[in-house]
């Protein structure tokens, strides 16, 4: 890693570290199924409490620092997409989420892009089909430098140990 | 008086995650996780075929996960038999997004 590399990184750390207390979230659906969304809705339920953790819903791209975003980036949705995110004040974190978002479903064509991040900059992706509410909760986490990321020591291979 | 506080103990039903792992997580389907040392490049190639997200491919000797799109299907679980297991992980967020692709060596034979 280049020292630039390296100042960089430091820096991006800052940033989430500004959100490391309280952080409000408005999601965007950019052409999902809506399984995503039933997964993000739990997160507010009893259960999961996610407001506990200082994470909020927020209606109003506005008051958000974090931009949550599901669905295959239809092409139909990519101005609302862009804006919604030019609406976000800085520093602003993207998560994209779920399998569609990621790129994997999809492919790029006239009506869809296929993944978010060929439309705009994202800071975090949460895997899964849907994610459960604690793989967003986890992804939340990362975003804002509470939580370390482990996937990289992840070797899926059972005939060694599954960690690096 | 104690009677009352034992209930409001009992029906805390907030998950404790992530300061304490949360029971819930081992029912959640994961990705898969695979015997090396087990897999040959033709099972590499049914399990290609299977997976209906095409999270999996053969390339070279080795099997390529990609984690960005497995649904926990669990049919290469099906297929691969004692070659494959559920891996247990949901903790997979990350800001590399290539961080999601796993590359399995083939450890068998043909």
């Amino acid at each position: 890693m280049s020292e630039e590399q390296r100042l960089a990184a430091q820096l991006q750390d800052r940033a989430f570290g500004l959100f490391g207390r309280s952080l409000h979230i408005r999601t965007f659906d950019s052409g999902s199924c809506a399984v995503c969304e039933s997964e993000i809705r739990l997160l507010s339920s009893p259960y999961y409490d996610l407001h506990r953790l200082g994470f909020f819903f927020t209606p109003a791209p506005r008051h958000a620092d974090l931009l949550l975003v599901s669905g295959p980036a239809v092409r139909a949705a990519e101005p609302a997409l862009r804006k919604t995110l030019e609406a976000l004040p800085e520093p602003r974190i993207v998560v994209a989420v779920g399998a569609c978002a990621l790129g994997a479903v999809f492919t790029e064509d006239e009506l869809v892009h296929g993944r978010v991040d060929a439309v705009i900059p994202v800071d975090v992706y949460v895997p899964g089909c849907p994610p459960s509410p604690l793989a967003l909760l986890y992804g939340l986490l990362v975003a804002v430098g509470r939580l370390e990321e482990k996937v990289q020591a992840l070797r899926f291979d059972l005939g060694e140990e599954l960690t690096a | 008086m104690l009677w009352f506080l034992r209930g409001i103990r009992r029906g805390v039903v907030t998950s404790r995650y992530p300061a304490r792992p949360d029971p819930s997580a081992a029912q959640l389907p994961t990705p898969p996780a695979f015997h090396a040392d087990r897999l040959t490049v033709e099972l590499a190639e049914r399990l290609a075929a299977a997976c209906p997200a095409r999270s999996l491919r053969r390339d070279g000797r080795d099997l390529v996960l990609d984690l960005g799109g497995c649904t926990c299907c669990g049919r290469c679980s099906v297929v691969g038999g004692e070659a494959v297991a559920a891996s247990g992980e949901f903790e997979l967020a990350t800001r590399d997004r290539g961080a999601l692709v796993k590359r399995i060596p083939i450890g068998g034979g043909w």
